[in-house]
């Protein structure tokens, strides 16, 4: 009967002259090959989901931070009338416009495209994204300013195909950080109650975590309300 | 530059530094998923798999000083994924080095039944093995690496190395029939 130590020392021995001193030279070229047409998933889930330290977060919404990244703000827009731009000295087609662009996000994560009015918990209109985890479509319903210059608008998903982040029926958010590029940054609420409102969301949030650190430029346009 | 560094530069998206990191990688992750997958092109695939998960989801790692057991977890997963993917047309192979063996003690016919053994084990099995006979991981280690609970582990490495034992045992004992016929 071969002992342990026999068998562990056979078993070793073998696999190490099993095992090939190194991989093929093409493992190495198809893999950089693959890489150069790969992106990176940015950091969409914030640190504090996974931080033993937050306990607040484990008691309070678990929401998941997804940047969106943009090019050229409104700031960008040229100044006289163009192809593709308007010009900044003349009225807003919509007094109330609160958000409205085409740009891509998260170093091409999801295609997005805004188009909202109004403010405070009197937001209308919608944001229809095309995620590599599913398109999804938010009805925007409210949104806020805050001192540090950001502007949230969240509302609720209505039709989603994406079952990572943007659930069915569940409140999410666009963060912006209007700049040159303009930044920008999803918040879903995923598996924790739902917040009481869609302002409360917003609270609910920002309880756990600031999601500035979150924020991404963006790749496109949005002319976001001053 | 620090090992942890370039982690850290690759995971801010720095395509050179992960260049450098999988150049390092690759062998190791290569021999391992041969070992366990026991085919060429299934084993290439896995790790090719697996050196682009790290690199979509390196910016989810907190803890660069963590990233070879990190991706140690994803070459495990692209493993196992390629090892259920081709399941239906699975075939085992039973590779005998050819050259020099570093314990010429160990006959060949052990290393043949060794194989031969090793490849009719599951693939779960043969992962558990390699991460503790080759890799020289504990139990507890292991099971961390794959993300079963540690009794499991446990349980599937003493199956594996039982079955293990056998064959060399079997194969002792046909030897000395052998020998005395």
């Amino acid at each position: 009967m071969t002992t342990r130590h026999e068998l562990d020392r056979s078993i070793s021995t073998w696999l190490q002259a099993e095992a090939p001193d190194r991989a093929p030279d093409d493992v190495l070229e198809a893999s950089r090959e693959r890489l150069r047409h790969t992106r990176q998933r940015r950091a969409w889930m914030p640190a504090w989901r996974y931080s033993p330290l937050n306990n607040l977060a484990k008691a309070a919404v678990a929401a998941a931070v997804v940047l969106v990244v943009g090019f050229a703000g409104y700031q960008l827009l040229p100044r006289t009338g163009g192809v593709g731009g308007q010009p900044t000295v003349a009225p807003s087609p919509t007094p109330s416009l609160l958000a409205r662009g085409t740009f891509t996000a998260l170093d091409g994560w999801a295609d997005v495209e805004i188009d909202a009015t109004g403010g405070g918990s009197d937001v209308s209109g919608r944001l229809v994204a095309t995620a590599q985890t599913g398109t999804f479509t938010i009805d925007l319903e409210c949104a806020r300013s805050t001192a540090d210059g950001l502007l949230w608008i969240g509302g609720d998903v209505t039709a989603s195909t994406d079952t990572t982040y943007a659930l069915q029926g569940s409140r999410t958010a666009i963060v912006f950080k209007r700049g040159t590029p303009a930044q920008a940054v999803f918040v879903f609420q995923i598996n924790d109650p739902r917040s009481a409102s869609c302002l409360a969301f917003f609270d609910d949030m920002l309880k756990i975590d600031d999601p500035t650190g979150a924020l991404r430029p963006i790749e496109g346009t949005v002319e976001l309300a001053p | 530059v620090a090992r942890t560094e370039l982690v850290r530069r690759a995971r801010d998206g720095d395509r050179d530094a992960y260049d450098i990191l999988i150049t390092e990688s690759i062998d190791a992750m290569y021999r391992v998923a041969r070992l366990i997958l026991r085919d060429y092109d299934r084993a290439s695939d896995a790790v090719q798999e697996a050196l682009v998960s790290c690199w979509r989801d390196l910016p989810h790692l907190r803890d660069p000083e963590r990233f070879d057991a990190w991706r140690n977890r994803i070459l495990l997963r692209a493993i196992t994924e390629e090892a259920r993917r081709r399941r239906r047309d699975a075939v085992v192979l039973s590779v005998i080095p050819i050259g020099s063996h570093p314990d010429a003690s160990a006959a060949l016919a052990d290393r043949d039944e060794l194989a031969r053994v090793f490849g009719r084990l599951s693939v779960e099995h043969r992962t558990i093995v390699v991460l503790h006979h080759y890799l020289g991981m504990t139990a507890d280690e292991a099971a961390s690496t794959i993300g079963i609970p540690v009794g499991t582990a446990k349980s599937r490495l003493h199956y594996a190395t039982e079955a293990l034992r056998a064959a060399l045992d079997a194969d002792a004992r046909a030897a000395k029939g052998r020998v005395s016929a």
